[in-house]
This record gives structure tokens, C-alpha cells and sequence, in this order.
């Protein structure tokens, strides 16, 4: 391997920190010149990711672009870096969402403003970290390292309720990852006694055999980190009060990556690690996902705030990723992961949304709102293709993802498929019935006569979102192409093992492996 | 081991406890130059005093690195030791005396208590405690002990004029007196049955067959309960929080760090080398029986079981309801006695190299969120409420910066010096299969990450209410803050290297004395 490209993308958004920690922010030019050195280090970090996006080699099962320096030997703890066609897209959709985030933070956050764009670039590090981790202490070392600016970000620049909404979150958090070290360490010691190798390497502790009990407990500690940060019902509650808090840029980067950081431990880390207490769970885990995707769109149905409406819409979506991931077939998957990058889109673009009009009227219930369509024509339209993308519209990037979930899911569960696509219906509802409150009919608030539509920043940072929702809907083999290879050896690392002690799932076992990589060969 | 021929070779004395002899030696010293510049200005002689004081550490320290750290052996017919184990310990306390006489500086001329003997009881402070960990005799433990104890109730009570303080270290005192006077009986019910106060006779000794006699067990109990107080471990820990908060800043900071290290590191000392002596890097047993003693494991496991839940828990849940942040750190720390005790209840190399690591890592975040403390209280101000710490984070950025950076490394949050030592220790349970008070002790970290998260979210998310200046901030504090800062994130990025020195200063125990 040649240049280490994954430290280079991890660490670039670090670089602007000295810079800024130089600057002074008195005056309105000091201030501009933070943000504008915030936005510089994170382009610079996604033209950095573009080079990922070329050298990505789509054929391969295993992981890419490797580094691996040992860390604190006696430990077996490594610096161990990898990308596969399942983070793939995670990492990219990081580096594309923080400029544009950044960006909208131009005129929201004026104070504190070198502060804020700190925490911004220490958690993009953080979120790229977990996502290109393949050493388990790596892992959490920057999942925890991702609390900080998060808790910062709600609890500082926040709205009203912020204190209790920033240590809920923090919580909530800290509780999950705590219990789920424990179990890494107890999971490492477990592959100590049978091989006599300590590490932390991930791929090494795949197919470690654990005693039953064992991986049960463990894949609960780990599901239990990670279905806190998807969220999943019932676990969901610190969601909405983060959002409804955070200022727009730090909802953007909670619904757009954090959320993601959920499912992508379950795929990356829980469910391959402890196949068979992943098996034991899936039941709960399918009717807790139809759950949160039938409840969190009936509860977005009567909100007041669009931005808690937006919140509970969340979690309606993320349940179709963890039903997607868990009716473990090539569809299914697919669509989880394409949802997820929908879901940061689509759900980024509306938070960004709200954000806007909240910045001119400074607030966000529907009923304050009304036939706005006809003040601001081109925010209304950008709010249109953007609920429909919401909503899963066919041409629109919702679509295809959600129609390869229900697909995936049919195949295997048909009651779940139809719960789930009532899902669909109620997501129809709730959208619409919002639009046509703030969008439509007669302006009934005369303070909205006077808003002005959005000016050309506005429009820079939600144009690249819109054509992403066309893109993604028109052409998703683009996209998915990326990891057909990834998704299989996914599957098979966790059905076949499965299989063992759960007969009844094998039927799709005979799904080939298609170039099972070193690592499996390894084991 | 009773060598008659015993011959007073000032040389070995001076290799084995030469870090004592500078400390005792230059005590008397300090003494002499603070009678000598009497003439002087207070704040001059003061300052002069306080950088002696730093130069007398820095040498000790130097000694124990280059010449104590290369050997093993004892002296006086086995009264103290050096090993590589109890100079680590020692070196961890004069470390925190070193930074304690960096931060005192500034603390007593903003404070105006400009005394000499501050830093003679300083010296002498950290000389007791040295004598304790590198004592391999129960009554030199004791001696050493008082010595320790002595010089710390009157570092305690030096705010003349502060009731607190004074309330604080008579407490301390008439507790201490009674924990130390437990321990003392435990010492003498052990000789009456062994006949022997060295730690190596008594475990050859008692692994005959004397090991589940009732009156061992007792002493035993003694001795454990003796230290558990100083170590502040639930239930022994009523003194610490009233002690914590009317002692002047500095000295509580080195309080909680320098007396919970010569705690622990005794108590490493007296439980694996007295009664439940490790076996040597070869896997044999150094002397017959050893393996008998394994059975007192059943005895004191549970106990330290309990008390290690029993302290993280009351110690992080005591600490929620705090206002005033010294009492907080008060709660805090004996919260982090319990985590140590994972270590110990681990009982296996990883765990005491987890404890050392634990007590270096401690040692440089507690000073240091001390240091801050004290630059914004005092003795007029008072401001050591939570309320005080409203908006400092803006108004003191670089202040702000550093509690949180201690703070955050007290609750165990990466990339910092105190999730690697919480990751040693608790990894150390695991691995001896301790899961459930693994898991139940890092949930009672969660409380306290609410608690440690709470002062931050005063400094940069509530506004000012009450108009907190701070005092001038002594160059000497700066560098001191420094250090302990880097120290901090050094040890949380690139742990391996002091890890590696605990771990060979660990495996020195299972040597005889």
C-alpha cells in the first residue's frame, strides 16, 4: 500500500484546529475567516476522500487501503485502519455532509464561533475514525472521542432545554459503549484462552467460539450501544429532545452520521462477531424495528415542531435499516446501507431546511407557518423534492432504498413486509400533511410576508443535496455496485456461522461466497 | 536473616534509602535557611523556600530513577527495601510532592500564608510516605506511617484562620489516630503468633499452617482496615470529604494523590508479599507452602469484592449531589480507591501494573484540576461552588481548557491518561473473570461522568452569576499545569512505555526479601 489515505482523511479536518485556535474571533471579519478556514480543512478533507473514491476497488470482499502499526503491544492493540464496500459509502457521505454543514452554519452560529467550529472538525475526525476502525480499542477510543464535541455542540450553541437535552444524550450514550467495553475486553480474553494471541484486531476475533451464555450477553452489550445510537424504540427517547435542541448543524451531523454509527456497528461489529446471539435476538430485533417504524411515524404525525416531526421521522427510517439489515439477504442489506446514506441525505437536507426559515423567523411550529409556497417559490420546491425523497417517491434516492428493504424482507418475512410497508403509507401522511400545513393555502401569519427565499450560500449548501437525491434515484447501481461483493461476504459471515446452532436459517445459506477474503481464510 | 554480623555500611544505607536520607537530610535544611533569611521579606523567603523544596524533589527523584530503580535488596536487617516496586510508588509521590511544591508557590503567596514550615512538612510529608511503601516491616510501616500522617494533619490544618480547615484536620486527625492504632494492634496480635513483624517471615511463617488461624485472620483484618482508611475505601471514608474541602487546595490535591499511593502501594506490598505471595517468574514457589496461602484468598476476596463496588458506587453517587467542587473531587477520588481496588482484587500482574499505572495517571489529573481550583478560589473569594465555575470557561479560556481536560480524564473518556487506566484495571478483573462488577463498576462511572460533566457544562454553558476573578497565576503553577496536562494526554495517546515500567516494577514483588 502507498500512501496511508485513510489516516490522511481521518486526521486532515485536525489541521485546521491551530489555525483557528490562532485566530481571533472579536470582530465579524475574525469570525469569517474561522469559518471560512473550517470549510477550507473539511473540502480539503472530502477532495482527500475523492482519492478513496477512485482507488476503491469494488471487487474485493475484504478491506482496503490497510494500515496496521502496533499501538500498545502487550495488549495486542493496533493502529489498524480498513475500508470495505460497507463503510465505503459512510465515509464519503461524512466528508461530503460536514463542508455543507459547515457552511449553514455561516450566519446561525455567531457566537463562540471558534469554539463551535472546533468541536465541528474534532468530530468529523471522531466520525471518520469509527468508521475506517478495525482494531476494537481503536473503535472505541474514537467513539467515545465523538461524545465530547457532540455533547459540546447540543449543550453550548443549543436551544432552550439544551443542558438536559446534552446530558440525556451523553448519557444514553456513555451507558451503551461502557457495558460494551467490558464485553470487547471480555470477548478478547475469551480469544486469548483459545489461541493464546491477545488482540484487538477485528479481524482476528471474528469466528471467535465464545460459550453461549457468553455471546448472548455480549451481543446484547454491544446491541444495546448501538440500538441507543440508531436509534431503536424503545430506546429512542434521548432522539428527540437532541435534535429539538441542537442547533441545525449539529441535527444535521446526528441524523446524517451519528445515527449511522448505530448500524454500522451492528453490521460491522455486533452481528459479525456474535453470530449466534445475533440469531437469538433477531425476532426482538424484526418486531422492534416494525415497531419504531410504525410508532415513530404516528408519533411525527401530531407534532406541533417540524424539526421534532422531522426527529420521529428518523426513527421510522432507521427502522427500515435495522429491518434491512436483519432479514440478512442481499437486497435487504443493500437497501439498509443505501438507506442510510438516504436517510443522511434526505433527513440532512430537511434539518437543513428547517434551519433555514427557523433563521428568519425564529421559530418552528407548523402552526406559525402557512402558504409560504407563494413567498418563497424556490425553498418551497427544494422542500418538495426533498420530502418526496423522504417519503420514497420512485426518481427520488427513498425509493430505491426502501423498496430494497421491503423487497429483502419479503423474501424472507412476509408479515414484516407488510407491517413495514404500511410504514411507507404513514410516511406519506406525516409529510404531506405538514407540506400542505406550512406550504400551502393562504397566508394566515402576516409576519411571513416578508421572508426573503434563499440567498446563493443557502443554495450552495442544498443543490449538492438535491442532485444526490436524483442521482441515488435514477441511477442507484452506481452506488451499489460499490458493495455488492462486501454485502455477500457480509451475509455469509454471519449466516453460515449462524447456521450452526439455528438450523432454519441456512435456506439462504447457499448464497456462494464470492472471493472470501484473507481474513476468513485466515480463521 | 538475624545476621548477628550486622555492620553499618553507609554506602548500601545511602544506595538503598538514599531518596529518604536527601528528603530527612535537606527537611533540616529547609529548617535552617527559613531561620536563616528571617531577616528576609516573607513572600521572598517563601518563594526561595518553595523552589528548594522543588530542587530537594527533583534530586530525590533522581536518585530513586538512577540508582534505587537499578537494585533489589534491603537494609538494616530487612527494615527497608528497594524494589523496583516500592521506588515506582515513591517516585509516583515525589512526582506529587514535586508538583504540590510548584503549585504552593503561588498558592501561599495568593493566600498569604507565607511560612516555612509549609514546605518542611511538605519534605517530610513525602519522606514518610517513601518510608512506608519502602518499609518491609510491620512496625517500620507503622512508624513511617505516623510520620506520613503527622505531617499531613498539619499540612491540613495550615489555614490558620479557616474554621473549615481546622475542622477538617482535627477530624482527620482523630480518625486517622484511631485507624493507625488499629493498625497497630493488628501489628502486634501478628507478632504474638509468628513471632516475626518482616513480611517475608510471616508469610514463611504462617503458610506452615498458621494461615486460617483466627487470630492471624484478625490481624489480618486489622491491618487491611488500617490502611482501607487512609486508602479511603467505603466504609472507611467518612473523614475524607470534610478533610478534602477545608485543606488548602494544594494540599488536598497532593493529599489525594501522594497518601492514596502510599496507601495502596503498602498494601499491594504487605498483601502479595506477606499474605498472598505471588509465585516467581519461573512458576515455582519461592519457599514451600506458598501455595496455602493461595487459600486466604477466599477470605479477602470477597471482602475486597464488596468494597470495590461498595466505593465506586457510594463514592460517584455521594459525589452527584455535591456543590462544592473540592467535595466533589472529594467523593471522586474515593470513587477512583474503588477502581483501584479492581486492580488489586484481580490479583495478577496486570491488575498491579494497572494499579501503578492508575495511581501515575491519578496522580497527574487530580493535582492538576487541584491547580486550577486553587487559582480560582481563595482565601477571600471562596469560589468553590459550583455556581463559581459559571461561564469560566469563557472568561479563562486556557483554564477552562484544563479542568475540563482533567475532568474529562477523571471520568475516563479518551483520548486521555485516565481511560487507559481504567482500561488496565478493569481488563485486569476480566480477565479473572470479574464480569459482573466489571460491568457494575463501569456503570457507576456513567454517574460519574454526569457529575464530572456537570462542572463543564457550568464553565461553557450556564452565564456568569456571580462575578468570579481569579488570582494572579504563578509562573511556577503554569509549569506545573502544564506538565500534568501533557502528561495527561501523553500517557492517554502513547501509554505503552510507563506500562511497560509498572509492569517490570509489579513482578519485583514476587522476589524474597
Amino acid at each position: 500500500m502507498n500512501a496511508p489515505i485513510l489516516t490522511y482523511v481521518t486526521f486532515l479536518p485536525l489541521f485546521g484546529v491551530p489555525f483557528i485556535l490562532a485566530m481571533s474571533q472579536k470582530s465579524d471579519s475574525g469570525k469569517n475567516i474561522i469559518r471560512g478556514i473550517a470549510l477550507f480543512a473539511s473540502l480539503i478533507t472530502f477532495i482527500a476522500s475523492l482519492r478513496i473514491y477512485f482507488a476503491f476497488d469494488p471487487s474485493i470482499a475484504g478491506f482496503q487501503f490497510i494500515e496496521d502499526h502496533p499501538w500498545i503491544n502487550s495488549y495486542g492493540i493496533h493502529y489498524h485502519m480498513g475500508m470495505d464496500g460497507l463503510s465505503f459509502w459512510l465515509v464519503l457521505l461524512t466528508t461530503f455532509l460536514t463542508p455543507l454543514t459547515i457552511l449553514s452554519t455561516w450566519r446561525a452560529i455567531d457566537s463562540r464561533v471558534k469554539e463551535f467550529q472546533i468541536s465541528m472538525l474534532v468530530l468529523e475526525t471522531a466520525m471518520l475514525g469509527t468508521f475506517v476502525a478495525l482494531d476494537l480499542f481503536l473503535f472505541y477510543v474514537f467513539w467515545e472521542i465523538m461524545l465530547i464535541p457532540m455533547y459540546l455542540i447540543i449543550g453550548v450553541w443549543g436551544g432552550e432545554r439544551r443542558i438536559y437535552a446534552a446530558i440525556k444524550f451523553f448519557l444514553y450514550t456513555a451507558v451503551g459503549s461502557l457495558l460494551m467495553l467490558v464485553c470487547i475486553i471480555g470477548l478478547v480474553y475469551f480469544h486469548h484462552q483459545q489461541t493464546g494471541e491477545m488482540t484487538f484486531n477485528l479481524l482476528s476475533l471474528y469466528g471467535t467460539s465464545i460459550p453461549r451464555f457468553y455471546e448472548i450477553m455480549f451481543f446484547a452489550a454491544f446491541a444495546l450501544a448501538f440500538a441507543i445510537k440508531v436509534p431503536m424504540f424503545p430506546l429512542h427517547t434521548w432522539l428527540p429532545d437532541a435534535h429539538v435542541e441542537a442547533p441545525t448543524a449539529g441535527s444535521v451531523i446526528l441524523a446524517g452520521i451519528l445515527l449511522k454509527m448505530g448500524t454500522y456497528g451492528f453490521f460491522r461489529f455486533a452481528m459479525p462477531l456474535f453470530p449466534a446471539g445475533s440469531a437469538y435476538f433477531t425476532p426482538l430485533i424484526i418486531t422492534l424495528s416494525i415497531i419504531g417504524i410504525i410508532y415513530g411515524a404516528l408519533v411525527a404525525m401530531v407534532q406541533p415542531d417540524i424539526k421534532k416531526l422531522v426527529a420521529y421521522s428518523s426513527v421510522s427510517h432507521l427502522g427500515y435499516c435495522m429491518l434491512g439489515l436483519y432479514v440478512l439477504t442481499r437486497q435487504g442489506v443493500e437497501g439498509s446501507v443505501l438507506q442510510m446514506i438516504n436517510h443522511g441525505i434526505s433527513t440532512g437536507a430537511l434539518f437543513l431546511l428547517v434551519g433555514v426559515v427557523y433563521e428568519r423567523r425564529h421559530t418552528r411550529l407548523i402552526k406559525e407557518y402557512g402558504g409560504i409556497a407563494r413567498i418563497m417559490p424556490v425553498y418551497s420546491t427544494i422542500f418538495m423534492i426533498v420530502t418526496l425523497s423522504s417519503i420514497g417517491l420512485p426518481t427520488t434516492n427513498g425509493f430505491i432504498g426502501e423498496f430494497l428493504i421491503l423487497l429483502g424482507t419479503f423474501k424472507v418475512n412476509k408479515l414484516a413486509a407488510v407491517l413495514a410497508a404500511s410504514g411507507v403509507i404513514l410516511g406519506a401522511v406525516y409529510m404531506l400533511w405538514m407540506v400542505q400545513r406550512v406550504f400551502f393555502g393562504e397566508v394566515t401569519n402576516p409576519k411571513n410576508e416578508n421572508i426573503p427565499d434563499l440567498n446563493l450560500r443557502e443554495l450552495a449548501y442544498l443543490a449538492p443535496l438535491v442532485v444526490l437525491i436524483f442521482w441515488i434515484g435514477l441511477f442507484p447501481n452506481f452506488f451499489l455496485k460499490k458493495m455488492h461483493v462486501s454485502v455477500d461476504h457480509f451475509i455469509s459471515q454471519v449466516k453460515v456461522e449462524a447456521a450452526a446452532p439455528s438450523p432454519q436459517v441456512h435456506q439462504a445459506a447457499a448464497i456462494e461466497l464470492p472471493g472470501v477474503t484473507v481474513a476468513m481464510a485466515k480463521e | 536473616m538475624n545476621d548477628l554480623n550486622f555492620s553499618f555500611d553507609l554506602f548500601h544505607l545511602w544506595q538503598v534509602t538514599g531518596g529518604q536520607l536527601i528528603l530527612i537530610v535537606s527537611g533540616l535544611i529547609l529548617i535552617c535557611a527559613d531561620m536563616a533569611m528571617l531577616k528576609t521579606d516573607d513572600a521572598v523567603r517563601s518563594k526561595r523556600l518553595g523552589w528548594l523544596t522543588v530542587i530537594i524533589f527533583a534530586l530525590t527523584a533522581s536518585h530513586m530513577m538512577s540508582r534505587e530503580w537499578g537494585i533489589h535488596n534491603t537494609v538494616f536487617m530487612g527494615i527497608f527495601s528497594a524494589d523496583k516496586f516500592s521506588i515506582f510508588v515513591s517516585i509516583v509521590m515525589v512526582i506529587s510532592g514535586l508538583l504540590a511544591a510548584l503549585m504552593s508557590i503561588g498558592y501561599l503567596e495568593n493566600n498569604k500564608v507565607m511560612k516555612g514550615e509549609y514546605y518542611v512538612l511538605l519534605v517530610y510529608a513525602v519522606a514518610g510516605a517513601v518510608g512506608l511503601v519502602q518499609s518491609v516491616d510491620l512496625l517500620m510501616m507503622f512508624i513511617t506511617l505516623e510520620v506520613m500522617s503527622l505531617a499531613i494533619y498539619a499540612l491540613a490544618a495550615f489555614l490558620k484562620d479557616s474554621q473549615p480547615s481546622q475542622e477538617g484536620a482535627l477530624k482527620y486527625f482523630l480518625l486517622g489516630s484511631f485507624g493507625s492504632a488499629i493498625f497497630l494492634f493488628g501489628v502486634a496480635l501478628i507478632y504474638g503468633v509468628t513471632g516475626s513483624i518482616n513480611l517475608t517471615h510471616i508469610a514463611q511463617t504462617i503458610s506452615g499452617g498458621l494461615y486460617e488461624n483466627p487470630a492471624i485472620l484478625l490481624a489480618f483484618v486489622m491491618l487491611m482496615a488500617g490502611l482501607f482508611f487512609k486508602m479511603a475505601m467505603v466504609p472507611f471514608h467518612m473523614w475524607t470529604p470534610d478533610v478534602y474541602e477545608g485543606a488548602p487546595s494544594v494540599v488536598t490535591g497532593f493529599m489525594a494523590t501522594a497518601v492514596k499511593a502510599a496507601a495502596f502501594g503498602v498494601f499491594i506490598k504487605l498483601l502479595f508479599v506477606a499474605f498472598s505471595p505471588m509465585l516467581s517468574h519461573s512458576g515455582q514457589p519461592d519457599f514451600s507452602s506458598t501455595v496455602n496461602l493461595a487459600a486466604l484468598g477466599a477470605y479477602w476476596k470477597p471482602v475486597i469484592w464488596w468494597m470495590a463496588l461498595l466505593t465506586m458506587f457510594f463514592g460517584n453517587l455521594l459525589a452527584v449531589s455535591q456543590q462544592n467542587v473540592k467535595r466533589m473531587l472529594a467523593y471522586s477520588s474515593i470513587a477512583h480507591a474503588g477502581y483501584m481496588a479492581l486492580g488489586i482484587l484481580a490479583a495478577n500482574g496486570d491488575g498491579r501494573m494497572g494499579v501503578l499505572f492508575y495511581l501515575f495517571a491519578y496522580t497527574l489529573m487530580n493535582i492538576g484540576a487541584f491547580g486550577v481550583i486553587y487559582v480560582i478560589d481563595g482565601k477571600e473569594r471562596d469560589a468553590q461552588t459550583l455556581d463559581d465555575y459559571r461561564g469560566l470557561g469563557y472568561k479563562y479560556p486556557a483554564l477552562g481548557f484544563l479542568m475540563g481536560l482533567f475532568l474529562v480524564a477523571m471520568a475516563g473518556l479518551p483520548p486521555t491518561a485516565g481511560f487507559i487506566a481504567k482500561f488496565y484495571v478493569f481488563s485486569a478483573a476480566i480477565k479473572e473473570g470479574y464480569f459482573l462488577l466489571a460491568a457494575l463498576g463501569i456503570l457507576t462511572s456513567v454517574i460519574g461522568a454526569y457529575y464530572y460533566l456537570r462542572v463543564i457544562y457550568m464553565m461553557y454553558m450556564k452565564e456568569e452569576i456571580r462575578d468570579v476573578v481569579r488570582g494572579p497565576v504563578a509562573a511556577p503553577t503554569v509549569i506545573a499545569l502544564v506538565i500534568t496536562a501533557l502528561g495527561v494526554l501523553y500517557l492517554g495517546i502513547l501509554p505503552e512505555r510507563l506500562a511497560d515500567i509498572a509492569n517490570v516494577a509489579q513482578q519485583s514483588l514476587s522476589m524474597i526479601f
